[in-house]
């Protein structure tokens, strides 16, 4: 199946299919729990990587996978929050190189490949948006990599040394990086 | 020295306002604040830019976030898949054997160790008490230099910092798994007893190759594979934290894993996982 950003067609089971004959762990009640706190976060963490909405669903779903076997291999459970989002990093990366090599393999103009990694609003939702938070979005698009990842970890919540964990780099480099992206977002501001 | 009338830097108004700065440096900048109307103004203005990021980002993106409760259904379904399954990384290649292979296995395997190993089957150890035929006292604890020497790949710090030290762990092949129990003479490995561990971790450079893997029991008592996962760990931590070459973290958990744990741990016995630093007993994420 293609890549979409459409949910439809996701097959989530029956919730009485799901039900687990047995009482949840202590480490599967804890990951749950943890699932509730982050899993938009992440789920935005993980789109802005350009990735679709589905897959990116995906993502946070290997992420707790990932959590529970931690736990479950007794390992530390300093930092978590950290650690949950540079798995979620890293599985989005993986996803989207796994899906430039699909467009590159069935698209030979890379059409597809492009449009994916396009992470500014399309003409039809910059017709729901004012100017200025279109324009706002597309600066985003604009900015490095690296950058767009600060920015999204920041307002995430994290604080500069997770941020600086979760794509290491220093911290200094983190403060320079949204120090750099605030500048470009306030110029095209007008500020 | 900041003064009065020195302007903070764009950057340490932003490390201000995310309260990343130190406590002196704070009251420094709170107090240039209170007296410079045009440092306020920038302070504003940083602000406002935040909050419209922040607004346009939710606006945009949180319109297309599905529904928690399917994907909610969907993790608990698997959780559960996942904790009726076995340990990975250990044992799951005896399951899928035939019960003719099983017979054979283990009548080689018994017969092997009898050969082999026979002086230690009178030694006992608060270990391996269970049975006569049991492996010998030390086998678990320490992996046999000769058999599992340690085997590395050439590789990067930074490729080995790019991931966190769980992810870069592969699950060992059955085949290899088998092997590794058969060269330790080892025979109907009991659920949860055993580890087919990597002698040099992968999050270490450690390769997938049979020198590098060896059996290791969870249930030792002492220095078992939880112990040696948190060294894993921590040996991890401080190469990715530029504080421990990475060929010395190899070499000192290839010669020998319990005096690097002591080493890096500083103490001579393991640490329980409960009373490890920063081991909440909860998992509040904390902003």
């Amino acid at each position: 199946m293609p890549p979409t950003d459409s949910i439809e067609g996701l097959s989530f089971p029956m919730i009485a299919d799901a039900t687990p004959s047995a009482e949840p762990s202590e480490i599967e009640r804890d990951v749950m729990e943890l699932f509730d706190q982050l899993r938009n976060p992440l789920l935005r963490y993980a789109h802005s990587f350009g990735i679709p909405m589905h897959d990116a669903e995906e993502v946070v779903q290997e992420t707790f996978l990932s959590l529970f076997r931690h736990l479950q291999l007794g390992r530390s459970r300093k930092s978590l929050r950290g650690w949950i989002f540079r798995v979620a990093h890293n599985l989005a990366l993986k996803h989207r190189h796994a899906q430039q090599r699909l467009c590159e393999i069935t698209v030979d103009d890379g059409t597809i490949a492009e449009r994916q990694l396009d992470h500014a609003p399309n003409p039809e939702q910059q017709l729901s948006f004012g100017q200025r938070q279109s324009r706002l979005l597309a600066v985003v698009a604009t900015l490095p990599e690296a950058d767009r990842s600060c920015l999204s970890l920041r307002a995430e919540g994290l604080r500069y040394r997770e941020i600086a964990a979760v794509l290491g780099i220093s911290l200094g480099s983190v403060s320079i990086s949204l120090k750099r992206s605030l500048a470009r977002l306030m110029r095209a501001e007008g500020r | 020295m900041l003064t009065v009338n020195a302007h903070p830097t764009e950057e340490e108004m932003l490390l201000y306002t995310d309260g990343e700065l130190g406590s002196r440096r704070a009251a420094q900048i709170r107090a240039h604040l209170s007296a410079c109307w045009e440092c306020r103004a920038r302070l504003l203005e940083i602000e406002a830019t935040i909050a419209d990021f922040i607004r346009t980002q939710r606006q945009y993106v949180d319109s297309q976030l599905p529904p928690i409760e399917g994907p909610r259904t969907l993790l608990r379904a698997r959780l559960s898949e996942a904790a009726s399954k076995p340990r990975v990384r250990s044992r799951q290649w005896f399951i899928r054997l035939t019960f003719a292979e099983i017979t054979a296995v283990l009548f080689c395997t018994v017969l092997l160790i009898l050969a082999v190993s026979g002086k230690y089957l009178f030694h006992h150890s608060a270990e391996s008490t269970a049975s006569p035929f049991a492996a010998p006292s030390w086998l678990g604890t320490v992996p046999n230099p000769g058999l599992t020497p340690g085997a590395t790949r050439t590789v990067a710090v930074s490729d080995v910092c790019s991931m966190p030290h769980e992810e870069v762990v592969a699950e060992v092949s059955p085949q290899l798994q088998r092997e590794v129990f058969q060269k330790y003479g080892i025979v109907d490995p009991q659920p949860n007893d055993y580890e087919i561990d990597y002698l040099i971790a992968p999050g270490l450079g450690g390769t997938e190759d049979i020198h590098n893997l060896w059996p290791q029991r969870y249930t030792s008592q002492t220095w078992n594979a939880y112990v040696k996962n948190s060294l894993e760990e921590r040996l991890h931590q401080l190469v990715c934290a530029g504080k421990l070459d990475l060929s010395t973290a190899q070499h000192d958990i290839a010669t020998d894993w319990i005096a690097a744990y002591k080493k890096y741990f500083h103490t001579d016995r393991p640490v329980p996982i409960s009373v490890q630093p920063g081991s909440p007993s909860s998992l509040v994420v904390r902003s």
